[in-house]
């Protein structure tokens, strides 16, 4: 079966190769202008917890003058949705459209081993890929995790573990497309559909409670960041510890201004907090570890379910 | 012995639709089968159920002793040609040979290497012409040594010539591996040379089945003037009766010699035979028809 995989899949093969050897490219050529900015403000002097003065200009120069490069970066998270559409999808679509699963399936190897060990070994090309692309993420975003962290979405979802993960889970289930419509383009456009709303969802409703959140209440009028964390919400709360709308934040800042306080510390008199729930930068490898193991946890069951519908599926 | 194909109220409903229903053969071993029958008759769905590419939704099929959907291992031995010889389009002649030598166990390359296909191995298959395609997807069913060859109307889209070849490296390949061959076809005349059993299929379900030299001498064309039918003897049933003018000719089965005077008694040819089975509308055994009460509505 490997013959038979590589002779029907070779030219995503090469493609795939490329894009690979086209973003290691692009990568190299971009970071040489980040490298050089980095020494030459000698940002290194400045990471945290070194508070030398002057450093937060210096690091806000850096990352502005950079931000719309990790801006597109962040674009990289659809790398692992093209193993889906351009792998998965064709691989039984193509050949219930052309009719040349009556050649495949009726030879000595059962449909259930042809299915499994050709998934395997795409998959298994699949993992390297995306194993590839995030080492070359991560070795390009690395000036960047130093300063700013990497467990935001903008990090997390390009870099790291998840990366195989999703093109693996993207992969399965463009296969399973691909036996449900029977055609390339709907198998396409199902495999889309359903790996960016599932990456929608774990992002949105699981991967903020994979571990419960921590929590850092600060006095009203401390506006710092928080560094390498991402951060879930940021709400002022008054004493009783109850939500403050905008609006009552306003008032009480036009309230402090005609009465000739400074509204700050005002806010402080009328003991209102800010709380910040969080999860901490030092979460990064097991919120990794854990959204990968979904994804493959759901990846092996849409195979599973693959492989029991290829059995009955008729035609 | 295991009969190489036996199905026993087989049944296969697609949506709302029987393409097949309550069909029970057993095709013998060694044999050349005819499947006829026309378009939509179930012939097409009657393989691919034989190949273990639909489960039927009633009753059972057993290919080699083995239920093809239950143990898919049994199509190792099982040669399948589905209609139109799907092949890759991408894949060289030579790649054809690889996939199925790599996918199959019971490979027979010597088979294959000697088998005049007469196809240049560099070749895509999507260059080829449909005889060329047709020829090279029998030689892969036939390489893996197979007890049974199924064939889905191999003939559709060939001219004569093509068809001849197909035939000819056909009766080689059984010759030499000894299979036993269904042929499913809509056109009589392209299977008729080669069969030794037909089975007909009407409407998804079996109208007639047997040997061939049997069945043509079971039947007899009878030829005489117009005149109201009663039992003759010798004859069982009628088949057929047309009227031209003051002629009657009579399509029978017949269980004895049929010596009145009367009527010409003739040899009935294979295809001619067939078709009188297949037109449902010319069948004067069938019950006749209840006349419809009229109602008033409303």
């Amino acid at each position: 079966m490997a013959w038979v995989t590589w002779r029907q899949h070779r030219s995503q093969l090469v493609v795939g190769l490329g894009l690979l050897v086209a973003l290691a490219a692009a990568a190299f050529g971009t970071h040489l202008p980040i490298q050089a900015a980095y020494h030459r403000d000698a940002l290194s002097d400045c990471l945290p917890p070194t508070a030398r003065s002057g450093c937060d200009i210096i690091v806000r120069h850096f990352q502005s003058e950079f931000e719309s490069w990790v801006a597109a970066l962040r674009g990289l998270a659809v790398l692992p949705a093209l193993a889906g559409l351009f792998v998965g999808a064709p691989l039984l679509s193509r050949e219930l459209e052309h009719g040349t699963h009556r050649f495949a399936w009726t030879q000595g190897v059962t449909r259930r081993r042809w299915l499994l060990s050709k998934t395997a070994l795409l998959a298994g090309a699949t993992i390297v890929a995306g194993a590839a692309a995030s080492a070359i993420v991560m070795w390009w975003r690395g000036p960047f995790d130093t300063l700013e962290g990497r467990m935001a979405p903008s990090g997390f979802d390009v870099e790291g573990l998840v990366v195989p993960a999703y093109a693996l889970f993207a992969l399965a289930i463009g296969v399973l497309a691909g036996l449900v419509y029977r055609r390339t383009v709907a198998a396409m456009t199902a495999t889309l559909v359903a790996f960016a709303s599932t990456r929608f969802l774990v992002l949105k409703y699981l991967r903020p409670h994979f571990l419960a959140p921590l929590h850092s209440i600060v006095s009203a009028t401390d506006s710092a960041g928080r560094g390498g964390d991402w951060v879930l919400s940021d709400v002022l709360v008054d004493a009783g510890g109850r939500g403050i709308t905008a609006g009552r934040e306003d008032l009480a800042v036009l309230h402090a201004q005609q009465a000739g306080i400074d509204p700050h510390t005002y806010l402080v008199t009328l003991g209102w907090k800010r709380v910040i729930s969080y999860q901490p930068a030092g979460r990064f490898w097991t919120f990794q570890a854990i959204e990968a193991s979904l994804f493959v946890a759901l990846a092996v069951g849409v195979v599973l379910t693959m492989l029991w519908l290829v059995r009955r599926t008729p035609r | 012995m295991t009969p190489p194909l036996h199905a026993r109220g087989l049944g296969k409903r697609f949506r709302r639709e029987w393409l097949l229903r309550d069909c029970t053969l057993t095709i013998p071993e060694g044999a050349v089968v005819g499947l006829a029958g026309p378009n939509a008759a179930g012939k097409s769905t009657l393989l691919s159920l034989a190949a273990g590419l639909l489960a039927p939704s009633e009753g059972s099929i057993e290919v080699l002793g083995r239920d093809p959907m239950r143990e898919p291992s049994v199509l190792a031995e099982v040669g399948f040609v589905a209609q139109g010889a799907p092949l890759y389009r991408s894949f060289t002649v030579a790649e054809t040979i690889e996939f199925a030598r790599r996918t199959n166990s019971r490979w027979d390359k010597e088979l294959v290497a000697d088998m005049p296909t007469r196809l240049a191995s560099r070749t895509k298959v999507g260059a080829l012409s449909a005889g060329e395609r047709a020829r090279l997807a029998l030689a892969l069913a036939l390489g893996k040594r197979p007890r049974l060859v199924l064939l889905d109307e191999p003939f559709a889209g060939l001219d004569p010539l093509a068809g001849r070849e197909f035939l000819q490296l056909l009766m080689d390949g059984v010759a030499e591996t000894a299979a036993t061959v269904v042929i499913a076809s809509h056109v009589i005349a392209d299977i008729e040379r080669v069969c030794d059993h037909i089975v007909l299929l009407t409407g998804g379900g079996v109208r007639l089945a047997g040997d061939v030299e049997e069945l043509l001498e079971s039947h007899r064309i009878l030829m005489g003037p117009r005149r109201p039918l009663g039992p003759i003897r010798g004859v069982s049933s009628i088949v057929r009766e047309r009227h031209s003018g003051r002629q009657l000719t009579l399509l029978v089965r017949r269980d004895g010699p049929i010596h009145d005077p009367s009527w010409t008694v003739e040899r009935v040819g294979l295809e001619e035979l067939l078709l009188a089975y297949m037109a449902p509308e010319r069948m004067p055994e069938s019950v006749p028809r209840e006349r419809l009460p009229l109602r008033w509505h409303g």
